[in-house]
């Protein structure tokens, strides 16, 4: 995973932060002094740029920049404070140049292998499991997914079948020979989670649930961290740094869509952002195409998209029979649609030069 | 079309409800529940007086059934329409590769752009003359003398060319020296404009506006059809989102869901979208692969001395690597260009 982890510690040693402070027209000497001793104090060195209208200042540093950051916009006088770096450091290229490959069980996820990640929503009893995960299996599906505890929107709706739906995830992938991942969504639930799971999943609506990542982050196991429905490129990272911070290097962002005006998707998806954080971070991305368009009729085009853009996988929904599905069936595929999507995904694969097995 | 009555609607609200549809032509279905009252109203939902329904007293909502477009609809033409632009088809399997700058600057540099593009694969070539741009101080284009540098250019090449209309005004001007209208994302709700370009002889590149839904965008076609130019080409080109690290967010699912309820191509514009050229490559690989009718990309020899939009322009050379990139995706979804 994390085989040039030597570079990344010579990286974070030469890790210094700069900052670019604008200051006021009408600042005075007084508040100008202030700023340079301040800045001294807090480690920086100064490098000032005095234009004809205005003042400029570099501030150079090693460490305790989002502290720094705050202070130098409380300071009178500064008008602007422009940070240069990004706010991340583990998770971005500069700190790790080659593409993270994360291990889920035998399956490979980022660097030219793909994920190709299916299942029902929740996880609904042993018989309808077992009929999916055979069905995806032999359609060329590597990780199974389902639900055992549901983010429903409604407190009505099925909430999902808790450890006994674990239970079933673990056999059901130990059967077919295929790694498992549901979601975690309360921080009691991690050890739990961890004895079943192969991979844990964050929902979208959990991206920014500090204590559940921070968590999550002291575990052994892979995660699948999904981008929340209005986080930025950047909060999406910023997230995974918190997961990364605290140990666990094994994540896999998501994109599964975001909110919008659009009404006649469930959300939209936003594909951009697979070369958007390709460029600026080594984690593996994957698409998920179901929760993005909610549409079975479009569940299809956005896969194809989605690896066309360079994902290191695909997220989708399948279920034997949607009408009778507990949760989500709307959007999920059948079985012999998820198949014939697969042989169409294995073409464009091709032409991205990607794989999986 | 559906009416949902409110819970407590009156006796004499439901026969002046039953009253007004009679009036307007419609047959009443109603259907009266323990709770609730709906009617089914039989009928052309998009027939005049029929949102009026929606005012009476006692209702909570119309639910209308059929789509609010005809022309542009499936439903009334299920093969794919395709577009004929001078010698380039756009639609059913042919995809349109439109390229060129942003402005058409002088006849030198578009003459330099148009020659690499056109040896790259690109079968259409664009350029405004009249920009559309946020700021008065912009450079607001050559005007006439830029469309006839374009037209120009175009024959020399022997490319069609694209060129934007911001004015019903400049209509009769611009389909002088074009092959093909566009209309830009800020005037997708110009209805006047759509209405004269609908009475012009010229293939149109209708954009979809920053704001606009799938239906928004569907309904601006049908203008410009029902006034009788049926050579429609719609394109996706982002839409304004929270999203700061890039110009618009590009909503690639807008194509298959316009495949699904229209007949009309739809190209993308990844420059528009990202405004990054780091990121145009792999938008446009995902175009295609999503089922796109062709893209439009920005491409100018000098980005930095490009008057208009150059930071989000590819070089020739990155246009042509592309190319290459999109043959392939392209014989995979069985297109050509």
């Amino acid at each position: 995973m994390m085989n040039d982890s030597i570079v990344g510690t010579a990286a974070l040693a030469l890790w210094g932060w700069i900052m670019i402070l604008v200051l006021s027209p009408d600042h005075t000497p007084a508040q100008f002094d202030h700023l340079l001793e301040r800045l001294q104090e807090l480690g920086f060195t100064p490098h000032i740029s005095k234009g004809q209208h205005r003042t400029i200042v570099g501030a150079i540093g090693d460490e305790n920049l989002p502290q720094a950051e705050e202070v130098f916009h409380c300071l009178p006088g500064v008008e602007q404070v422009l940070r240069i770096q990004k706010p991340y450091k583990l998770a971005s290229r500069e700190f790790h140049r080659a593409d993270t490959v994360v291990e889920v069980g035998p399956v490979k996820i980022g660097g030219g292998h793909l994920a190709m990640i299916a299942g029902p929503c929740a996880v609904e009893s042993l018989e309808v499991l077992d009929e999916i995960a055979r069905t995806t299996k032999a359609g060329g599906a590597n990780i199974l997914r389902g639900g055992a505890f549901k983010p429903r929107t409604s407190p009505y709706s099925f909430q999902g079948l808790g450890e006994k739906g674990l239970q079933i995830l673990k056999d059901v992938g130990a059967k077919y020979g295929m790694p498992v991942v549901t979601e975690v969504m309360d921080t009691r639930q991690i050890p739990l989670v961890c004895r079943y799971a192969d991979m844990l999943q964050i929902g979208a609506r959990n991206m920014q649930n500090f204590e559940l990542l921070k968590e999550i982050g002291q575990t052994n196991k892979p995660v699948l961290l999904k981008r929340g429905m209005s986080a930025t490129v950047k909060d999406l990272l910023m997230s995974a740094e918190y997961i990364l911070a605290a140990g666990n290097k094994q994540v896999v962002l998501c994109e599964r869509g975001v909110r919008s005006f659009e009404d006649s998707t469930r959300n939209m998806l936003d594909l951009a952002v697979v070369p958007n954080i390709k460029g600026q971070s080594h984690l593996p991305i994957i698409v998920d195409p179901s929760h993005a368009t909610g549409r079975p009729d479009l569940i299809p085009a956005m896969a194809l998209a989605g690896v066309a853009a360079g994902a290191d996988g695909i997220h989708i929904e399948v279920h034997s029979c949607p009408e009778k599905a507990l949760s989500d069936g709307p959007q999920a595929l059948l079985p012999p649609q998820y198949a014939s999507l697969m042989q169409s995904l294995r073409q464009v694969a091709a032409a991205v030069g990607k794989i999986w097995a | 079309m559906i009416l949902v009555l409110k819970p407590g609607a009156s006796k004499e609200q439901v026969d002046h409800i039953l009253e007004r549809i009679d009036e307007l032509g419609f047959k009443p279905h109603p259907i009266i529940g323990e709770f609730r009252t709906i009617i089914g109203v039989i009928g052309d939902d998009n027939a005049p007086g029929a949102e009026t329904l929606n005012a009476l007293p006692g209702i909570e909502q119309l639910l209308p059934i059929l789509k609010p477009f005809k022309l542009a609809s499936r439903d009334l033409q299920p093969a794919d329409s395709v577009i004929q632009v001078g010698s380039t088809k756009i639609g059913g399997s042919h995809l349109g590769m439109i390229a060129g700058p942003c402005a058409v600057e002088s006849f030198e540099i578009l003459d330099e752009i148009a020659g690499k593009v056109k040896a790259a694969g690109a079968n259409i070539l664009r350029g405004g003359a009249f920009k559309p741009r946020t700021s008065p101080y912009s450079f607001q284009g050559l005007g006439e003398k830029g469309l006839q540098i374009l037209r120009d250019i175009g024959t020399k090449h022997s490319m069609p060319v694209v060129t934007e209309v911001m004015d019903p005004r400049q209509v009769e001007l611009v389909a002088r020296y074009t092959d093909m209208m566009q209309v830009g994302a800020r005037n997708m709700q110009n209805f006047d404009l759509l209405k004269e370009i609908g009475q012009a002889r010229r293939p149109v590149l209708l954009k979809r506006g920053m704001s606009a839904t799938v239906k928004d965008l569907l309904m601006s076609a049908e203008y410009i059809l029902a006034s009788g130019n049926s050579q429609v080409v719609l394109c996706e080109r982002g839409v304004r989102s929270f999203e700061e690290s890039t110009r618009n967010m590009l909503d690639l699912a807008s194509v298959p869901n316009i495949k699904g309820q229209s007949h009309l191509p739809v190209i993308v514009d990844p420059s528009h979208a990202t405004g990054r050229p780091d990121l145009i490559p792999a938008m446009a690989r995902a175009a295609i692969a999503a089922g796109a009718d062709g893209v439009h990309i920005e491409v100018h020899s000098c980005p930095e001395k490009a008057l208009s939009d150059g930071p989000q322009a590819l070089l020739p050379d990155q246009y042509a690597a592309l190319m290459k990139d999109l043959r392939r995706f392209a014989d995979v979804m069985q297109k050509t260009f």
